[in-house]
């Protein structure tokens, strides 16, 4: 029997969902006023008291309630471009730019097809290498060991990602060989590698590497180290690809062998499309701590966003202004995980309309 | 009977998992146009089989030669002969990231390399053919069992394959779902096409089957048209058999 229901006010549902009984209640109230008092110390932190313009930053650490954001008006272009000649730096705006419309326009649908997204990430990277490098087009030269900031970090990790997701799938297939010798190797090299920090292999990669390749290899730190981050990110990245294999029926794959479809035919458009789509929460996950990871590359002598951070409050002039500084390179970061989590979510709920 | 009649031809052949004698010598000779039922009990070999035919399990000895084509480890063979064959399987194993007619023009694009207006042109036909051109653009997750086999029977259709193969198509479905396959197979019999099916549908075997083949233990143990057959059999397990599934 249809039966219709006024729809409950605003006040009515409020007191449905916080207030239905005396536990609920007391709880609403301890952490309401609990909320309200730290967002308010907050608000009053971070923006009523605070300090905005360098102008102004005597007023700064001085018995002051308030943050000091003067510290970013000052240091905002070292934290955005690390080393990067002060006078070029728009073009390292425009090189980080260029990546993340990249990154983004590769998130929608209407470019995923192989080609287009190749055109997209060589044009990105080409764009991007040589607004950073120049040498041509009346660009000064600028060495890569002098790179930074932001757009390194997100030159790392996108660097990284596009090399080890080809790798990973090329590592899950062969871990998952019908030819023992080729599976059991690929399993012995994937567990080797993860069962090393990451920053060995970074060490490794750009500082022992170069010794041991001949000369006539590109010896740059920079690449040596994103191919090694690419390495470990393939190994953890090929065995959540095949987590998302094994919950393929095998009829699946027998299906497509009887329709006649080849090999890669069977990978490309039945078993991958479906592993990836199983393994979505585990691929986003792996590639939020890749983007924070990337704060490794210090340690080989580069200054991406949060060594550019530290830089930024390291001399005595600001060296109170650490918690502003550090809040502010947070805020970067959440940006773009908080991105990319939500576009994790959107893929999800858009995948979840193709098995309904 | 000339090659040129022979559909499958089966000769002496043997699988084994590992060390276990899956199939015994089998021998099996399938003309063109002819309808094979075989049955059996469950473990017997059936399943085994038919997925030799197409390659899906590897033999061990003996010879299968389909429509001509030795099926050895050739690959260019093995590839022309699941062009040629189509397979219906007892848990539609339909595509369930791709819209139904997704699932039935993928192969033709991609292995027959036909235009994708042809082939959904194609497809059309088919799932006309099976009663459900109106779901073309759902998901297989949006259907029905017996709606998916019938999908299914059209996406292996749609390869305009000589032979089908049917692994159970039945097994796996409600009850009332159980008819709407089996037209759609009797009318493919009708049509003149090549089956081999595993079913224990004893009605449908009696209407459509040419020869009935039961199976036991990985051997053939007898074989004959359907009137015979059922009212005559001749070997103890199959009469054994016989009188479980007709339940007398
Ligand atoms: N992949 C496999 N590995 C090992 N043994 C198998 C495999 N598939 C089937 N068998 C065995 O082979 C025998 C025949 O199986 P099957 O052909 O599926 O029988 P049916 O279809 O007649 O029920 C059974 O005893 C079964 O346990
Ligand atoms: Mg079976």
């Amino acid at each position: 029997m249809a039966k219709t229901y006024a729809k409950p006010g605003i006040l009515e549902q409020l007191r449905a969902d916080y207030f239905s009984n005396k536990l609920d209640a007391a709880m609403t109230l301890v952490f309401g006023t609990l909320v309200i008092w730290v967002v308010w110390n907050l608000l009053g932190w971070g923006i009523i008291h605070a300090v905005w313009t360098q102008e102004n930053r005597e007023m700064c650490g001085h018995g002051g309630d308030g943050a000091c954001w003067a510290v970013i008006d000052a240091r905002w272009r070292l934290i955005l471009f690390g080393l990067y000649p002060f006078e070029e730096q728009w073009r390292s705006a425009i090189a980080c730019i260029a990546i993340i419309t990249v990154g983004i326009l590769s998130c929608v649908p209407a470019f995923w097809h192989g080609k287009k997204l190749a055109a997209l990430w060589i044009t990105g990277f080409a764009i991007y290498y040589v607004l950073m490098r120049g040498g041509v087009f009346g660009l000064s030269e600028v060495s890569v060991q002098d790179w930074g900031g932001l757009s390194l970090t997100i030159f790392v990790f996108a660097a990284v990602t596009l090399l080890g997701m080809p790798t990973a799938i090329i590592f899950a297939l062969l871990r998952r060989s019908d030819l023992p010798w080729i599976s059991r190797t690929m399993g012995l090299i994937i567990d080797s590698i993860r069962s090393l920090p990451l920053l060995s292999i970074m060490f490794t990669f750009a500082v022992v590497l170069p010794f041991v390749l001949p000369s006539w290899l590109p010896t740059e730190k920079l690449y040596l180290v994103v191919i090694g981050y690419a390495l470990f990110f393939a190994c953890y990245q090929a065995e959540i690809i095949r987590g998302g294999m094994q919950a393929l029926s095998a009829g699946q794959e027998e299906a497509a062998k009887a329709l006649g479809m080849s090999y890669w035919q069977r990978i490309s458009y039945i078993v991958l499309p479906q592993a990836f789509r199983n393994a979505l929460p585990p691929t986003i996950n792996q590639l939020v701590i890749t983007f924070k990871e990337t704060s490794l590359v210090v340690i080989i002598g580069f200054f991406e966003v949060l060594a550019s951070g530290n830089a930024a409050y390291g001399n005595s002039d600001w060296n109170f202004a650490h918690i502003e500084v550090y809040s502010f390179v947070g805020l970067i970061y959440f940006i773009f995980v908080f991105s990319l989590s939500r576009y994790g979510a959107y893929l999800e709920r858009r995948l979840a309309v193709a098995t309904r | 009977m000339t090659d040129s009649q022979t559909a499958v031809r089966i000769a002496n052949m043997d699988k084994f998992y590992a060390t276990f004698h899956a199939l015994k010598s089998i021998d099996l000779e399938v003309a063109k146009g002819e309808r094979i039922v075989i049955c059996g009990p469950s473990g017997s070999g059936k399943s085994t089989l038919i997925r030799c035919i197409n390659k899906l399990e590897d033999y061990q000895a003996g010879s299968i030669n389909v429509l001509g084509t030795e099926l050895d480890d050739n690959l260019d063979n093995i590839d022309e002969i699941r062009r040629e064959t189509g397979m219906v399987f007892q848990h539609f194993n339909l595509f369930p990231h791709m819209t139904i007619l997704e699932n039935c023009t993928l192969a033709p694009m991609l292995v027959r390399k036909q235009p994708r207006v042809e082939a959904e042109a194609v497809a059309m036909e088919y799932l006309t053919k099976v009663r459900i051109p109106e779901q073309a653009d759902k998901y297989p997750g949006q259907l029905s069992g017996g709606q998916q086999q019938r999908v299914a029977i059209a996406r292996a259709l749609c390869m305009k394959p000589e032979i089908m193969l049917f692994d159970e198509p039945t097994s796996a479905l409600d009850p009332e779902m159980i008819s709407e396959v089996l037209d759609v197979m009797v009318s493919l019999a009708d049509e003149g096409m090549t089956m081999i099916c595993v079913t224990h549908e004893m009605g449908f075997a009696r209407q459509v089957a040419d020869r009935v083949v039961f199976m036991a233990d990985g051997e053939i143990v007898e074989q004959g048209a359907p009137e015979p057959f059922f009212n005559n059999p001749q070997q103890e397990r199959t009469k054994a058999f016989l009188g479980q599934i007709l339940g007398h």
